[in-house]
């Protein structure tokens, strides 16, 4: 044995062998999985049921619409402003109404006092009738100047009771201009928070029921998400579950939610792209809950990833 | 007695060194063909190592890894119902065309992570780190490995760096960190992007969602889980060890590199057994005379036949060291560079050396046949 001992190509071999055991183990490590950045969604019941979840106003949003399409004059909110009901939200152009108020008081003016002059008449008028009737009884005044005298009573009348129709047309035309000139003031129908203001001052706002409303409405005082779980999950879904929702993207963000209802309508699935040439292949079950406001912010139209627990001996889903 | 052996085999230098040379060449062969082979069949499931996870979700017809047959959004959602799954994210991935500042095409493995986690996200950060994979959730924002920086470059020689721009079909991307990863089997260079940025890069289609990632929950295996997954919701889940057999055995159906392989380690093989055969023969006949002299002594054909024995499994045993020797120097020397493919494995120098003996053992077997036949008086007529 000691001759092999002597030969380089022994220790050359040698070295070949640990050098090759060296390189297998180098390349077996791997790199450690680096693991979930941040902390993933997940269930804390035992069986759950999973959705996709948006967060909303508690009573649906009001679209704030023109009841003229008229120009905008004057915008007296922002967004995220708090209005009470009947708050002014923004003004309609009014200078013609407000031009044809003013006419119509000046004419109302004239009349009233046209009437000022009729009943003046009207009195001087009786005053004198009924003295030529006592002159008359007397023989002291002709029959035919009593005549004259009652005609031109009974016409200054006639006239007085025109004047005062008139009188009365035009305070009904200035109350009709009046209310025409409160429609162009848009105000808010209930209290809540103004979650879009799309109108600026200067702008034209259309009569009709618009994609983008001028303003949104919303009462924030009360969220609740919409839960959407896939049709073929359905079946899982019972009413009065507990369900919990976590934040998308910080799943440590969690918050308890209470059942309200389930839709009874079936939707397509929401694509949240905005893309309104995306095709939709899948109905979703709409499920609503509410909660509490939590310690964190949360905001209308936020995403949130949703575990509804499942109630045990519910079927399981089939195969598709 | 066996001591003589020795001295016989290495007195004649001429024919150890050629003994020797011809098992080093064979061990050599075989031993470096197989490390090619493993490492580019290694690179075929180099996606499950670039992104980890324990369960790897896919369309129920998908075979092997680097298949992409597109899943439902809510999906994700079915899959995260399953009550042994602790979590689940979804993955995009698809090969995209990117456009360099200098205009030229590049085809680059695009992959979205779930912006939330980054589930998947690349192990090993070479610049940007931390920072920079939370800034992935910014639009734009993406991390390339080494190769896309390179290739992707304007200027040869001088790689994209965090801050610089390259397009992904018509949009920018903005490098915010460089990665070191496994090469893709097909070598697109990695690019990783978050979910809904790789929604936005991708070309559109009905279907977006690739593959999903799930890891069970604390005191199941992923088998167990990944067994659920398949019976509740009719998707096919694969455990990382059954993902990356499934797609080993892809390969193997369906290209034939297998072949052309082993096509080499049976040469390797056949022209080990024929060297070393031929020239321990024309050894054992050459020191003929020697071991009839020996026999005429009184030497049995058991001692010859272990003194042949030892001869040949000592060339056969530092031809194979020397062998697998110069296969570590190959793998020391491409590992740095990523090409050509090399992985290593106990496996083959277990196999290498159980070859290698078996070429000795024939031709140990060859000279003693001839040694058996031999008659002593033959030796002492000359």
């Amino acid at each position: 044995m000691l001759i092999l001992f002597k030969r380089i190509s022994f220790y050359v071999a040698i070295a070949g062998v640990v050098a090759s055991l060296y390189l297998v183990r180098a390349q077996s490590l791997k790199p450690k999985d680096p693991g979930p950045l941040s902390e993933p969604g997940r269930s804390e019941f035992s069986d759950s049921v999973a959705a996709t979840g948006l967060i909303e106003a508690s009573r649906e949003n009001v679209r704030i619409a023109s009841p003229k399409a008229a120009l905008v004059t004057k915008v007296f909110v922002k967004v995220g402003d708090l209005v009470k009901s009947s708050d002014a939200l923004f003004q309609l152009d009014d200078r013609e109404t407000v031009a044809r108020i003013a006419s119509l008081q000046a004419s109302l003016t004239a009349n009233e006092a046209q009437l000022g002059i009729d009943e003046n008449q009207v009195a001087d008028l009786a005053d004198q009738l009924q003295r030529v009737v006592r002159l008359e009884k007397d023989k002291v005044a002709t029959e035919d100047e009593l005549r004259r005298r009652e005609f031109g009573f009974k016409g200054a009348q006639a006239r007085l009771i025109s004047t005062r129709a008139q009188v009365e047309a035009i305070r009904a035309q200035l109350q009709e201009a009046k209310v025409e000139a409160s429609v162009l003031t848009v105000r808010a129908p209930r209290d809540g928070k103004l979650l879009q203001v799309n109108v600026r001052e200067g702008e034209f706002a259309s009569a009709a029921a618009l994609t983008d409303p001028l303003m949104l409405l919303g009462d924030v005082d009360r969220l609740q998400v919409r839960a959407e779980v896939d049709e073929q999950n359905a079946i899982l879904v019972s009413p009065n579950q507990p369900a919990v929702a976590s934040l998308k993207g910080n799943a440590s963000f969690k918050m308890p939610l209470r059942f309200v209802r389930i839709e009874p309508y079936v939707v397509p699935k929401r694509s949240l792209t905005g893309d309104s040439l995306e095709r939709v292949d899948t109905r979703v079950l709409q499920i609503v809950y509410e909660f509490d406001q939590p310690k964190f912010p949360v905001y209308i139209g936020q995403q949130v990833d949703v575990f509804i627990r499942r109630t045990p001996g519910v079927a399981e889903t089939s195969k598709p | 007695m066996l001591r003589l052996a020795l001295k016989m085999l290495l007195g004649d230098r001429a024919k150890y060194i050629m003994l020797i040379g011809g098992l080093t060449f064979s061990s050599l062969l075989m031993t470096q063909q197989r490390a090619v082979f493993n490492g580019l069949v290694s690179w075929t499931t180099s996606h499950m190592r670039n992104m980890r996870a324990s369960i790897w979700v896919v369309e129920s017809r998908v075979e092997q890894v680097n298949e992409t047959k597109a899943l439902r959004d809510t999906d994700v959602n079915r899959v995260r119902s399953v009550s042994l799954v602790d979590y689940a994210v979804p993955l995009f991935q698809n090969v995209v065309k990117a456009r360099s500042s200098d205009g030229s095409d590049k085809q680059v493995q695009l992959i979205g992570l779930d912006a939330g986690t980054l589930k998947g996200r690349p192990t090993q950060m070479l610049s940007g780190g931390d920072e920079a994979l939370a800034r992935l959730r910014i639009a734009n924002n993406v991390i390339v490995d080494v190769v896309a920086a390179q290739r992707l470059s304007a200027v040869r020689g001088k790689p994209l760096k965090i801050g610089d721009t390259f397009e992904i079909n018509d949009r920018e991307a903005r490098v915010v960190g460089i990665c070191k990863t496994e090469p893709h089997f097909f070598g697109y260079p990695y690019v990783f992007t978050s979910y809904d940025q790789a929604l936005q890069y991708a070309p559109r289609q009905r279907k977006m969602l690739s593959m999903i990632l799930a890891e069970p929950k604390e005191g199941h295996t992923a088998y167990e889980v990944s067994r659920q997954i398949e019976q509740e919701t009719g998707l096919k889940a694969y455990t990382v060890p059954e993902f990356e057999k499934a797609t080993v055995n892809w390969v193997w159906k369906n290209t034939g590199i297998p072949v052309s392989f082993l096509t080499t380690i049976i040469l390797g093989f056949v022209v080990g057994v024929a060297v070393a055969g031929q020239t321990f023969y024309s050894f054992v006949l050459e020191n003929l005379k020697h071991l009839g002299a020996l026999k005429a002594m009184g030497a049995g054909n058991l001692l010859i036949s272990a003194m042949l024995f030892v001869q040949a499994f000592t060339v056969g045993l530092i031809g194979y060291g020397i062998g697998i020797g110069i296969t570590a120097v190959f793998g020391f020397l491409v590992r740095p560079i990523g090409q050509p493919p090399f992985l290593i494995t106990l496996q083959d120098l277990t196999g290498t050396l159980f070859s290698i003996l078996i070429i000795c053992f024939l031709a140990a077997v060859f000279g003693i046949l001839k040694v058996a036949r031999l008659e002593p008086a033959v030796v002492f007529r000359g």
